[in-house]
């Protein structure tokens, strides 16, 4: 393999890659501020300058100064087998730290105020590779803040005209919105009148924007960055499977950005993935298990609804009746094994169907005209839930035959259904005509049944159900999700389950141990809450407790899933972990805010 | 071997049509339109290039080293022997074998005003020079990008292109595509289309022109890939300025001999300087206007004898050979010749266009200074930081000099700036950078005192001795 020697490190690399990429390969660093992967080269901010020996051919191979001795951009140049480069020289050196200084010379400074400040390329740079004080003493060019899209701020003023975003809009989706206007330092980036940055991946050039020029609405101000944790996950809004980080601090969702995966969704994702989480901390969440009492719902507690639900389930099918269980597409793989296996173990002949998967349009593809097997293009999925293959995939291994939607909704109105488990985990309200027309304790007023309602968020169908349990969204679970292109991919769990709500897993291992009768659940967890015992009297507090069997471990349960059916073997060996490096600055330490 | 210094003779004149001094008076000039051009030995060159293969064109012009004339110098014979061959059974303008040239017609270095002449008057001597070039090089189309303000010439170029359609040079029935080629080059269709800029200075630099030819911002590209290989439209490209083609009428006409009789050899080893020049001169002397001498005209000479002298009998101070971008000469340096050894011989960036600028003993070098680069702060593309920062800096510290509000460290700053930007450093894309940086180089180190006497008194520590 040929070889090149950046800064003293000997290099292996294939032909073609430019001296910038081997550097970032081999765990160099060279500074960059225009040069990004998923885009064209223009080597425009020049602070990537290197020197280089390279051997000539016409010289018996000598090593002589490249390009005559003179600094050449490491991004544009393509290595060269046996060349010694050095962006570390006396030369290049000088040069970054001229550019760190011309690039602050008309940068307002306003760090404090500043969003992106804390993952800001030219704070790292100007510690890194700065000269540490500014020898500017004239007006700073000034620039205007400007809108420029429905999610997007543009603080020009910051902007070092690095043109990430202008190229982004050209190459990536093909919609050209943003463009450079005016000359030398009076240039700006712009949007043309009346044509906002509007399109469905518009807020990549946000992560695109080395500096804090390109602003999320959403985010302003709302956190700084270092108080924020990255964990990371899969996207839980479409079918796509969108490698995702999502931020959070204390329990709160601050923000999702792309995690890159050059084999699904390269460096980006589309705004409904970076905006579509709202729902995690919506004001409808189910926080707490009811039951029905004297025929009304009550908020009651864990054991109650769980001794509930296994009786009412019990009772059912010892009358002769089949159980049928709907697997919502926004549940895990893992969840829909201990779903499945609690509904079996109920009733070995259960019904199982998959819930509704909503899709909206059709997938488009990104540049417009790009086929969709171009492997540059970006695609946005019309289907908008994340892991409807994935719920049939395991339903299907562990039982004999499973629904759609559809006719799982037409085949629960038959008389001969006693009992259903229905999960719901939808963005939006799910309980259409059709869902509440079939999902209900006595459909069309025939004859009665026992329903169990696993959601996350309150729904006209919760009237439907004698024991409702509250579930969690995916940001608060770990599991696996299948995306449209058959990949299984595992997330990890970002911030702890909303109040004394639990995950659809851990609740079906909880009834699975309730049903064995496994003797006392253990309390696991235990919660203070207020409760208005009775009209006019002083509240009190209450200790209420949520009863836990074996946790549910994602790990745990697709290593429990592959040895127990030969259909499932693909969880032990095909799930997608997160890879992820840790960062870490040489020389800063970390400490625990 | 030519001669080595300038005697002042030339007989074969760029602007024998255009009567220039001091061959002629510049009152009786008039637009040569296609009959009258041909009656005076027009197109002749074309079709004995025609009756040669375009190898052998190549060669003729490569044997006359014809240095480009848009500020490079470099030599076009060389430049087109770049250009990868026509594809195998494939003949220029093929779908896979379209081939351009670009003519730089932009002009707008500040001082020059050479290529107008040529234009406004004699537009067919450019459109024999095109299609020998298109001959030569294999080229189907070629565009003339002619700088905005050149309205006139534009339209000239436009009415004798109307004419040259009609008589058959280029077109479907062009004399490229019929028996007048008998050279045993491919027969293929030539077409030709003047294309107007929109004003930015940058898009005279070849690449920042492909783009704007193309309908792009006019940012200059990053080579590799180079032009030759990969230029207009992604495909092979010659760059050529106005000036430079003219002179292959001369050279298929009478032969490279013809044009080596003219001009200079270098006296310190380096290439040529061949055949005649059009030189506009400006700034302080009696008759500014443009001219035609050979190359290797010392500045002293054009002044004193031909430009009337310095205006109003003052001393000559500095000059600008040929465009602010080349840097200045010094008082000591009036005895100068115009050639292309100039860069080195006399520490400015080269001879650029060859239209000097001369200032005369009244003139304050730092507002001239300041005045340059507030060009260049306004014409930057803005791409690379050092040229787009540093030159809006530079303009900065420029003014605070002139206005006598600068102290000795904002001069050694200045200084440091204009060095570190520059394609010759290695720090920018193209080379308007390097020009801001010789301008200003030269300018500080040639006329230092100058700038220190506009300087505030330094602080001075003092120390109060209590006794
Ligand atoms: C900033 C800049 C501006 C330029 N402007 C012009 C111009 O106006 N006209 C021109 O002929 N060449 C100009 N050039 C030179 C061209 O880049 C190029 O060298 C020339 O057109 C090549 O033609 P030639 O070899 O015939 O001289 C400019 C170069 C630079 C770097
Ligand atoms: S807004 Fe950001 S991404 Fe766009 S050019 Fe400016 S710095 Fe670069
Ligand atoms: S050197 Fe200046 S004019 Fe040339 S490409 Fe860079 S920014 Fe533009
Ligand atoms: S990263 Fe190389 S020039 Fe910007």
């Amino acid at each position: 393999m040929p070889t090149i020697t950046i800064n003293g490190v000997a290099c292996e690399f294939t032909k073609g890659q430019m001296i910038l990429q081997v550097a970032h390969a081999n765990g160099l660093d060279i500074p960059s501020y225009c040069y990004h992967d998923g885009l064209t080269i223009v080597a425009s901010c020049r602070i990537c300058l290197g020197e280089a020996m390279a051997p000539n051919p016409r010289n018996e191979g000598k090593l002589e100064p490249y390009m005559g001795g003179k600094l050449f951009p490491t991004c544009q140049t393509a290595a060269v087998d046996g060349m010694v480069v050095n962006t570390d020289s006396t030369k290049a050196v000088a040069n970054q730290k001229a550019v760190m200084e011309y690039l602050l010379i008309n940068h307002p400074l306003d760090c404090p105020v500043c969003d992106q400040s804390g993952e800001c390329l030219l704070q790292d740079y100007s510690f890194s590779y700065g000269r540490g004080a500014s020898r500017f003493e004239e007006q700073k060019v000034k620039q205007p803040k400007k809108d420029v899209g429905p999610n997007i701020l543009l603080y020009s003023d910051r902007c070092i005209l690095c043109t990430r975003c202008v190229r982004f809009t050209r190459e990536v989706t093909g919609t050209s919105e943003l463009y450079v206007n005016g000359r030398g330092n009076k240039s700006e980036i712009d949007v043309f009148p009346g044509v906002a940055l509007d399109n469905p991946l518009a807020s990549n050039v946000i992560d695109l924007c080395p500096v804090g020029a390109l602003l999320d609405k959403e985010f302003l101000f709302a956190q700084r960055v270092w108080f924020l944790r990255s964990t990371p996950s899969i996207d839980g809004i479409t079918a796509s499977g969108d490698n995702i980080w999502i931020e959070h601090n204390e329990g709160k969702v601050y923000r999702v950005k792309p995690r890159e995966n050059l084999a699904i969704n390269k460096w980006w994702i589309t705004d409904e993935v970076r905006y579509g989480w709202k729902h995690v901390h919506a004001e409808h969440r189910l926080r707490s298990p009811m039951r029905r009492k004297h025929g009304a719902l009550i908020e009651d507690d864990y054991k109650r609804a769980y001794e509930d639900t296994i009786a009412g389930l019990k009772k059912a099918v010892g009358g002769g009746k089949r159980l049928a269980l709907l697997v919502s597409p926004n549940l895990t793989c893992e969840e829909a094994y201990a779903l499945g296996t609690l509904a079996k173990l109920i009733d070995p002949q259960a019904v199982f169907g998959v819930g509704p998967v909503p899709f909206v349009g059709e997938d488009q593809t990104f540049p417009p005209g790009a086929a969709a097997d171009d492997a540059k293009a970006f695609t946005v999925r019309a289907e908008k839930a994340p892991n409807a293959r994935g719920v049939q995939r395991v339903l299907g291994a562990i039982g004999q035959m499973v629904l759609d939607a559809d006719a799982f909704l037409a085949r629960v109105k038959e008389p001969d259904i006693g009992a259903i488990v229905a999960t719901g985990n939808y963005r939006e309200d799910w309980a259409t005509a059709e869902v509440l027309g079939a999902i209900d304790r006595a459909p069309g007023g025939g004859e009665s049944r026992f329903v169990v309602l696993l959601d996350t968020h309150g729904t006209p169908l919760i009237d439907h159900a004698d024991v409702v349990i509250p579930g969690a969204t995916w940001t608060e679970k770990a599991g696996t999700f299948e995306n449209a292109e058959k990949v299984l991919q595992a997330f990890e769990q970002a911030i702890p389950v909303i109040e004394l709500a639990k995950t659809e897993g851990q609740i079906a291992l909880d009834l699975i141990a309730e049903f064995h009768g496994t003797p006392g659940l253990a309390d696991h967890r235990a919660s203070v809450v207020i409760v208005d015992e009775q009209p006019g009297q002083v509240p009190q507090a209450v200790e209420v407790v949520a009863p836990r069997s074996r946790l549910f471990n994602a790990a745990d349960i697709r290593t429990e899933m592959a040895d127990r059916y030969p259909g499932l073997s693909a969880f032990a060996t095909d799930v997608v972990l997160p890879s992820v490096d840790a960062e870490k600055v040489e020389g800063v330490e970390m400490v625990e805010l | 071997m030519g001669k080595t210094a300038y005697d002042g003779t030339p007989r074969h004149l760029l602007c024998k049509r255009i009567p220039t001094p001091p061959f002629g008076d510049w009152n009786d000039r008039h637009y040569v339109d296609y009959d009258e051009y041909v009656a005076t030995g027009g197109y002749v060159a074309l079709r004995k290039s025609l009756a040669q293969s375009p190898d052998a064109v190549t060669q003729e012009v490569k044997k006359a080293v014809v240095r480009g004339r848009g500020g490079a110098g470099f030599p076009a014979g060389v430049k087109w022997t770049f250009l990868p061959p026509v594809p195998e059974g494939k003949a220029p303008g093929d779908p896979g074998a379209e081939r351009y040239l670009a003519v730089n017609a932009d002009e707008s270095e500040p001082g020059t005003f050479k290529d107008r002449l040529l234009m406004e008057f004699d537009p067919h001597q450019l459109l024999e020079g095109i299609a020998i070039c298109c001959h030569a090089c294999g080229l189907n189309k070629a565009y003339i990008f002619i700088r905005g303000e050149y309205y006139l010439q534009a339209e000239r170029l436009e009415r004798a292109l109307a004419e040259a359609y009609e008589k058959g040079i280029f077109g479907e029935k062009c004399v490229q595509n019929s028996d007048a080629n008998s050279g045993g080059g491919p027969r293929f269709r030539v077409d030709c289309y003047v294309h107007r800029g929109a004003g930015a200075y940058i898009c005279g630099e070849e690449t920042a022109l492909l783009e704007a030819i193309e309908g792009k911002r006019g940012y200059p590209r990053i080579k590799p890939p180079f032009p030759a290989v990969e230029g207009l439209f992604g495909r092979p490209t010659v760059i050529n300025n106005v000036e430079t083609l003219c002179h292959l009428t001369l050279i298929m006409d009478e032969g490279a001999e013809a044009f080596m009789a003219q001009g200079v050899e270098s006296t310190i080893g380096g290439p040529p300087s061949y055949g005649t020049k059009l030189m506009g001169m400006s700034g302080h002397v009696e008759r500014p206007g443009c001219y035609e001498f050979e190359l290797g005209i010392p500045l002293r000479l054009f002044v004193e004898e031909h430009c009337g002298g310095m205006r109003n009998g003052k001393a000559f101070k500095a000059a600008i050979p040929g465009g602010v971008s080349m840097g200045i000469l010094g008082t000591d340096q009036y005895d100068a010749e115009l050639d292309f050894d100039i860069g080195r011989k006399y520490d400015v960036l080269g001879l650029g266009t060859a239209c000097p600028t001369v200032f005369d003993e009244d003139t304050d070098m730092v507002a001239v200074a300041r005045n340059i680069s507030r060009f260049y702060k306004h014409e930057s593309c803005g791409q690379c930081t050092p040229c787009r920062e540093g030159s809006g800096w530079l303009y900065q510290l420029l003014c605070r000099l002139t206005d006598g509000d600068a102290r000795a460290k904002d001069l050694d700053l200045t200084l440091e700036l204009a060095e570190s930007m520059g394609s010759m450093p290695g720090t920018t894309i193209c080379g308007l950078a390097d020009g801001n940086n010789f301008a200003m180089r030269t300018i500080i180190q040639k006329f230092r005192s100058e700038f220190e006497a506009k300087l505030k008194p330094a602080f001075v520590t003092a120390t109060v001795g209590a006794s």
